[in-house]
């Protein structure tokens, strides 16, 4: 079992990564999934991230409870910031997460004697074991599904096909939207405060606007139609890097290229390919 | 499990590209290489690089050859440290050089120290680094050491008696390099007028100048780095501010001149090393850079062209037995006792304590030289 503890030893970071990165996909996908463009996500990570680093620095409270606390917060904050911002759509949604994302990030920024500003909270200690990530993500997969075979789920579709016919059925289209956005954010954040966990180090700019992107990358290349389609999304994202390591200065290249033909041939995401190949080529 | 096996197949199928074996010591280069912080990380491996080829021309070290694995960080934190596990784990380097941002370092450099592998930075120099732990070491020199000495030498040169202070607060070099002024300046007991902050990516800097103009200062203390720090040197000349700026060593660039022509007079800057600095090991340095590469070198690439030799005498002394584990803690001892005069001018190794006050890794002892901006060059000032 040597070449096991060797390719632990070298690639347990990654692994991690693309266990907390499926987590993030999963959370943009809930919102995506009722056709709602946000993109507060990183922001959300960002405060479960603190949250849970900040309380295992300074408390004497157990890592899984940190971790639940750092979960709970983003959503809180999900909950409050819902209402208002959700009755926007489009690109004016997207405006308004853009923007709460950079108030979080200069709070971070700022509250210094908290955070320690620029500088990060550094020799946060290395509580993420594979199990709890595994645990993790295994159960918000499951969750997914089932919300997504369930009323829940079929309600996100309607709303993302025809918001105002989904209305006049009698469904509450705003309390979906908020449930969506609001365990998004949970997630998110959960995605946050594991990470802290095994990279030893967080700082303000790490939550910015280019970690948004990275998520809703994920989330639209892996596909919105059913959780699996944030999953392949995520671990696509993170391993396509590492598989290219051998092209040298290409990398980031080829990285983007792989990407832009993915999306060229398959505009709603990898997951709506592996359907159409399921099908025999029955085009949906 | 088969999954993994696959994927272990897949990483060193498309690794082995990147691995030409016979390496007699084997040593790791994570610099960021894309992204951002490339700027940084290219000049850096370019130091090395040259570095690299005198030492091996030269007969290498005790007749073995250096060999340099060089992976790109992307100055990310995730990817900083799936780096560092890549060469220490997988290419079974005898040390690593980098990462190039001090945020990449507070990420990878526990991961070195775990695994009880040099890690030496040529690029780090915010606070802490070194106390992560005894096998961390950086020949950088932190602004901690500089700043005092440039704000003391720029008031005996100026007279100042007050001054403003404008600093970038989103940054770790920038806020890093403020901590350092605010410490100096309550040592050498500067009043300080007003304290104004910027964002990276800002352009317009008028807003602040304005105000630390009506505060009435006899200089500007700056703590940016060249992108923001140029232009608000020219938007202040532009407002008739014609007070000294007194920067750190992010503006300790010849970009200063590009960015901001002909009002980049009257910045005093101090750094380890200066293209001015007419001492033999900076001539040559300069020479051979401007040889290989047809530009000027800076200060990551001398200071990266330092650690390679600094690193190379502790290996002349260093008996390798060819067990990984005997040897990476036989160049750790070796490491601290190195002396050496290169471009940067003579070098040593200082302990620093960790939180506990217990001895961690190694920072440099370098003496800083402070320079004055005069008709786009830099005069430096003794």
């Amino acid at each position: 079992m040597e070449w096991l503890e060797t390719f632990w030893a070298t690639y347990s970071t990654l692994v991690l990564s693309i266990g907390t990165n499926v987590l993030l996909a999963l959370s943009i996908y809930l919102t995506l999934a009722c056709g709602l463009l946000t993109v507060a996500n990183a922001a959300f990570m960002g405060i479960g991230a603190y949250t849970a680093a900040l309380l295992s620095l300074h408390s004497g409270l157990p890592f899984y409870l940190s971790l639940m606390l750092g979960a709970l917060l983003p959503a809180a904050v999900a909950l409050l910031l819902g209402p208002p911002t959700l009755r926007l759509s489009g690109v004016y949604l997207a405006m308004a997460t853009l923007a709460f994302g950079e108030i979080v990030r200069i709070f971070l920024l700022n509250a210094e004697n908290l955070t320690g500003g620029a500088l990060g909270l550094n020799g946060i200690p290395q509580h993420s074991q594979w199990f709890d990530v595994l645990v993790l993500v295994v159960a918000a997969i499951y969750l997914l599904l089932r919300c997504a075979g369930s009323r829940i789920g079929r309600t996100m579709v309607a709303i993302c096909q025809d918001e105002v016919a989904t209305e006049l059925m009698g469904l509450n289209v705003r309390a979906y939207k908020l449930f969506a956005f609001v365990l998004g954010a949970g997630l998110a954040g959960l995605a946050g405060g594991l990470n802290a966990h095994f990279t030893f180090f967080i700082s303000p700019n790490e939550y910015g606007f280019d970690r948004g992107v990275e998520i809703l990358a994920m989330g639209v290349l892996g596909g919105t139609g059913s959780p699996w389609g944030a999953v392949i999304g995520g671990v696509l994202i993170t391993l396509l890097p590492e598989l290219l390591r051998g092209l040298g200065n290409y990398r980031p290249l080829i990285n983007g290229v792989i990407l832009i033909v993915i999306i060229l041939y398959s505009p709603k995401g990898i997951w709506d390919l592996t359907r159409y190949l399921r099908r025999g080529g029955a085009a949906s | 499990m088969k999954l993994a096996k696959i994927l272990l197949v897949a990483l060193s199928v498309v690794g082995a590209f990147s691995n030409p074996a016979a390496a007699q010591i084997k040593i790791g280069v994570a610099e960021a290489l894309t992204g951002n912080a490339a700027q940084y990380g290219v000049p850096i491996r370019k130091g090395f690089e040259l570095a690299l080829g005198e030492i091996n021309g030269s007969g290498g070290i005790n007749g073995k050859k250096i060999e340099l694995v060089i992976e790109d960080e992307q100055g990310k934190k995730e990817e900083a440290i799936n780096v560092f596990k890549k060469l220490i784990f997988q290419d079974k380097v005898l040390m690593l050089f980098g990462p190039t941002l001090s945020n990449s370092a507070q990420a990878s450099d526990p991961v070195a120290q775990g695994a009880k592998v040099v890690v030496f930075g040529t690029s780090n120099t915010a606070d802490g680094i070194t106390s992560i732990g005894n096998y961390v070491f950086r020949n950088s020199v932190t602004e901690a050491d500089i700043l005092p000495v440039t704000l003391k030498v720029a008031a005996q040169k100026t007279g100042l008696k007050k001054v403003a202070v404008l600093y970038g607060n989103d940054d770790i070099f920038t806020k890093s390099g403020y901590d350092n002024f605010k410490k100096a300046l309550d040592t050498l007991k500067i009043p300080v007028t007003t304290t104004e902050t910027f964002a990276k990516g800002d352009v317009d800097f008028k807003p602040q100048l304005t105000k630390i103009k009506s505060s009435n200062p006899d200089a500007i203390v700056m703590s940016a780095l060249v992108a923001e720090g140029a232009p608000a040197m020219v938007q202040a000349r532009q407002l008739g501010i014609t007070l000294p700026f007194i920067g750190g060593n992010g503006m300790n660039s010849p970009k200063v001149f590009d960015l901001a022509k002909d009002n980049s007079d009257n910045l005093w800057v101090g750094s380890p090393w200066s293209s001015e600095n007419p001492v033999e090991e900076n001539k040559r340095f300069i020479a051979a850079f401007q040889k290989a590469h047809g530009a000027l070198p800076d200060q990551f690439a001398a200071q990266a062209y330092d650690a390679m030799y600094i690193v190379a005498q502790a290996l002349k002394k260093v008996k390798l037995t060819g067990k990984l584990e005997a040897d990476r803690t036989a160049l750790r001892n070796a490491l601290p006792a190195v002396q050496i005069n290169g471009a940067t001018g003579a070098f040593k190794f200082r302990q620093v304590q960790d939180k506990d006050g217990k001895p961690a890794g190694y920072d440099a002892v370098q003496t800083a030289i402070v320079m004055v901006t005069k008709g786009n060059q830099y005069v430096i000032q003794k």
